[in-house]
């Protein structure tokens, strides 16, 4: 039986099984279908009841004196003349879906009642409340038995030579009292410009003589809707609730059915039982998000919401959902696999169930976070792991355009970080101790008494300190780079660099040390042949030619994007302001013995035993290229890693692989910092599209073979001498 | 059919490891009966999963119908059938489904797996719920189910561990009425039970374990003349006495 056909029949199984669960079912369909038609209509009908309510009470206004008073008397006055306006104003055209309109179907009173249906101001109620003095309109303004207090600082007139002081005292904290001043300060804007437009008429004055001016300001920031913030965070948390329960289930809730056992004594591999199991939780996250989705647009789509939900006339970009769906493939497979790590130290569900508190909580910090309207799609938001799919989804849905390199940079971050998962709940799930559910399960893990000692680490341990480091060196670069305006930019540079060997060669030397990793096997600090390090000096003087020349045909073929030319032209500037030995120090040397030891040593390492040698190189060469963070290097950096890996993997230690990066590094950064050393090479001027001459490639090719046969012989003499 | 050969199980714990299994040699015959005897703790359950591949002994090694259980668990599991009482059933599955599921993991393709959950179905006589989802049968009938399971792949070896504790009365005489018709066909069996009636009235052998280790092994006549009592029972307090003044306790730490 096959791997496959084995995971078919699992897969096949557990949904079957999971789907005719009456809380998976509840959890994925029941409540993506009912949750938004009734959180919508429900909500909307809410609000709608509420400002109808409000706008069809009369505002009770405090005020000195009684109802035949002189007080009561100026804001009849001002009603008066509020009424006769209504009467004379146009209507409004009728907006489509216009619910919010609080008093489009208002009772009114008094002379306003035949403008209801014409007018476009709405009507107008009043209810007076005498007081006998200031303090006291304060005093039933603060305890609520007034919505708005009035002072006339005399009694109303409409005379031309006397302007009227109105004092409106109000609380802002209470919604009625600040809609009720909202109100009374629109009737009397209202009378005032009814007012001036007569006054004008009167002297025969144009409409420019009180106006000079005539401002339009529009809004040029990306629209911002109820849909575009909260959506997406719904979207992802509906995503992540989705893998909750199947995965409880198919972890906790196995082993506390007895039913674990029974298939752990079946002649099934363990791997491709959690991967059966996986792509079910994978499959049911996914379906949950599809449906979420499908939901929410139906509902926007036959509810007529568009309008209402999406500014600026703005609706779902229906074209999108595809893509949006797409982005949330990797990131449900993230949280599948962080959920299934986390069941599986569960003995029950009930067990399960509270281990999967807090990993929501943290989720929902990011993921908050990234909800905020301020909160933009760009720097370190671009990788952190759940803001970056909140933030992702958000501009696919309203439309906003999404770069490249943003779309690449979120779905390979969120990649990365979901392998690491992956691979922390096939390990977790794969442990005697846990798949037994023994008392200690989750102290074997953590408990350093409890570890046994290793030769290398294993391949969860090198991905989940790679998912780790990587937001963590985005954020260092991020920050370095947003200091540099303050400070000069090689200090920026500098400390870059300082920091390389504490976070690549330090941290993980840190965690492998406490899970009793031997540092030496960790790092693959084994000694080479001389054959081995022969080669690697070829290669390392002549992988700078051939890497330069893939650059040009990239260029040639695809073109070079404004931003990183000016990039490359601003490092070209500051490498120029560096001493050789310092550029050879911090971009030669500590790259070289710092990459070399994360991705080939550390990574590549671990991947060493139970993945295929061209899977594992491949591996650690797209995580290499995607730490450079640089979209047009990423071909040239991922061949480069590559080429790395081949030698690490064939020598058994990084040691020739350090030499390689070293020299490539260096000749490449004098060429750049020091043309006059180079002048062989084509100027600036003429564009980096211009090849290298012919006397040059062809060695370079030739010394660059003869460094592959060297090495290629030095691993058949390693086979043959049979050291593993 | 079965041999243990010095089998050691340790577990980590803090400041140093734990021996649940220390040093086990024991063979059992094919279409022999070998019933594994001891009190809670004895390390009965541990040696089973050893035996069926599930978990890797520290040192010392076992075979299962000729292959090692270290190395070539995946093979072993193809030749044993595993029971124990708390054993649970795909409760959203029927009977049918669950036969075919475990038929199709030990190899079979979709129709061979589907013949053979029809044939156990009518073997066992469940057709009259073989389509009702496990979650409403009764106790009875999901062990019917359970036997079952263990005979989808009719393997020659099995393995039952603890497999009447706590069931009731009916369902217990449906297991030891299993266990004697599978022995009578020839399978052999690896017992373990801390029931010594059961053990007294299925096994050709028995094997006393505490703390551990192996303290006696023989046929019921055997440990009889060894101890001079008849009954099993006290036998077996007799040699668990015994055993505790002659050696340490294999739970210490080391």
């Amino acid at each position: 039986m096959t791997f496959r056909r084995r995971v078919r029949t699992i897969y096949g199984k557990e949904l079957v099984d999971l789907l005719r669960d009456r809380r998976t079912l509840i959890a994925m369909i029941v409540v993506p279908i009912f949750l938004y038609p009734v959180l919508m209509l429900g909500s909307l009908q809410a609000i709608t009841v509420q400002t109808q309510a409000l706008g069809q009470r009369a505002i009770i206004v405090a005020g000195l004196g009684g109802a035949d008073g002189p007080q009561a008397e100026s804001l009849a006055h001002l009603q008066h003349e509020y009424d006769r306006i209504r009467a004379l104003e146009p209507p409004a055209p009728r907006a489509e879906n216009d619910l919010a309109a609080p008093t489009e179907s208002a009772p009114s009173g008094g002379a306003a009642a035949d403008a209801d249906q014409t007018s476009a101001a709405p009507p107008l109620q009043l209810s007076w409340a005498p007081c006998g003095s200031v303090e006291e309109i304060e005093q039933r303004v603060r305890d609520r038995s007034a919505h708005v207090g009035l002072v006339f600082e005399e009694a109303l007139t409409l005379s031309p030579d006397r302007r009227n002081l109105v004092r409106i005292l109000y609380d802002r904290e209470e919604p009625r009292s600040a809609t009720a001043h909202a109100r009374l300060e629109d009737v009397i804007a209202r009378v005032a410009a009814r007012i001036n437009d007569e006054r004008r008429e009167a002297l025969r004055l144009p409409p420019t003589y009180f106006d000079p001016f005539e401002v339009t300001a529009t809004n040029l920031a990306s629209p911002s809707s109820i849909l575009g913030q909260i959506l997406p965070l719904i979207l992802v948390l509906m995503t992540i609730t989705g893998a909750i329960y199947p995965a409880i289930d198919i972890t906790a809730g196995e082993r506390e059915r007895g039913t674990l056992e029974t298939i752990l004594a079946c002649p099934v591999p363990v791997i491709d039982l959690i991967v059966g199991k996986f792509l079910v939780v994978t499959t049911i996250a996914i379906l949950g998000a599809a449906l979420n989705l499908g939901s929410v647009c139906a509902t926007v789509y036959f509810g007529g919401f568009n309008e209402l939900i999406a500014t600026a006339g703005q609706g779902i970009p229906y074209g999108q959902l595809a893509l949006i769906l797409l982005c949330l493939v990797p990131f449900a497979v993230l949280m599948s696999a962080i959920m299934m790590a986390v069941c599986s130290y569960a003995r029950t569900f009930k067990e399960a169930q509270n281990y999967v508190t807090p990993v929501i909580l943290a989720v929902l910090i990011p993921g908050g976070f990234a909800a905020l309207p301020a909160t933009e799609l760009r720097g370190m938001m671009l990788v952190v792991p759940v803001g970056n799919m909140v933030l992702l989804t958000r501009e696919l849905l309203i439309g906003a355009p999404v770069g490249t390199s943003e779309l690449l940079t979120v779905l390979l971050s969120t990649t990365l970080y979901a392998s690491a998962a992956v691979a922390v709940a096939a390990q977790v799930f794969g442990k005697e101790s846990v798949v037994f559910a023994d008392v200690e399960s989750l102290r074997s893990t953590f408990d350093r008494r409890l570890i046994q000692p290793s030769p290398r680490p294993s391949l969860t341990m090198a991905l989940v300190v790679t998912a780790v480091l990587f937001p963590a060196w985005f954020f260092l670069q991020s920050w370095m780079q947003s200091t540099r305006g303050a400070e000069d930019g090689i200090g920026a540079l500098r400390r870059t660099f300082a920091a390389m060997p504490v976070m690549f060669v330090a941290a993980p030397a840190l965690v492998a040390a406490y899970w009793k990793v031997n540092l030496r096997g960790a790092f693959c600090l084994g000694g080479a042949s001389v054959g081995a390090w022969a080669g690697a000096l070829l290669l390392g003087t002549s992988s700078w030619i051939v890497a330069r020349e893939l650059v040009v045909l990239q260029h040639n073929w695809f073109g070079m994007s404004d931003l990183a030319a000016d990039s490359a032209a601003a490092l070209e500037r500051l490498l120029r302001d560096l001493s050789s030995v310092e550029l050879v120090v911090m971009l030669g040397l500590i790259p070289a013995v710092c990459e070399e030891a994360l991705f080939r040593g550390f990574l590549l390492g671990a991947m060493r035993s139970g993945v295929r040698k061209m899977t594992a190189i491949a591996v650690s060469a797209a995580v290499f290229a995607v730490f450079h963070f640089i979209l047009a290097k990423l071909p040239v950096t991922f061949l480069l890693g590559a080429l790395l890996g081949w030698v690490c993997w064939t020598t058994r230690s990084i040691l020739p692989g350090v030499l390689i990066h070293f020299l490539h590094n260096s000749i490449l950064t004098l060429s750049a910092a020091h043309r006059e050393w180079f002048s062989f090479l084509p100027q600036p001027q003429e564009g980096a599209q211009d090849h290298l001459p012919a006397v040059v490639i062809v060695p370079a090719i030739a010394l660059f073979t003869a460094g592959c046969v060297l090495i290629g012989r030095s691993a058949a003499k390693t086979a043959g001498g049979g050291a593993d | 059919m079965v041999v243990a050969d010095n089998l050691v199980k340790s577990f980590p714990i803090a400041g140093g490891q734990k021996r649940a299994v220390d040093g086990l040699s024991f063979r059992v015959a094919r279409g022999e009966i070998f019933g594994l005897l001891g009190p809670n703790g004895a390390g009965k359950t541990t040696t089973l999963r050893m035996l069926s591949g599930m978990i890797l002994p520290t040192s010392g090694s076992a075979r299962l119908a000729g292959y090692d259980v270290a190395t070539q668990p995946f093979e072993v599991k193809r030749v044993l059938g595993f029971l124990t009482a708390n054993t649970g059933l795909y409760l959203r599955l029927t009977p049918r489904e669950l036969l075919q599921y475990f038929a199709e993991l030990h190899g079979m393709d979709r129709p061979s797996a589907r013949r053979r959950a029809e044939h156990l179905v009518d073997w066992l006589d469940m057709r009259e719920f073989a389509d009702i989802r496990c979650g409403s049968l009764s106790t009875g009938q999901r062990q019917r189910v359970n036997i079952g399971r263990v005979l989808v792949a009719d393997p020659p070896v099995l393995v039952m561990d603890e497999p009447t504790l706590g069931l009731d009365v009916i369902s217990n005489r449906l297991i030891l009425d299993f266990i004697r018709r599978a022995g009578d066909e020839g399978k052999t069996i690896l017992l373990s039970t801390h029931y010594l009636d059961e053990a007294e009235m299925l096994c050709d052998r028995i094997g006393f374990l505490h703390h551990g280790r192996l303290i006696a092994e023989g046929t019921l006549e055997e440990l009889q003349q060894r101890t001079g009592l008849s009954r099993l029972s006290a036998i077996f307090l007799n040699l668990a006495a015994e055993g505790a003044e002659s050696a340490a306790p294999a739970g210490a730490v080391s």
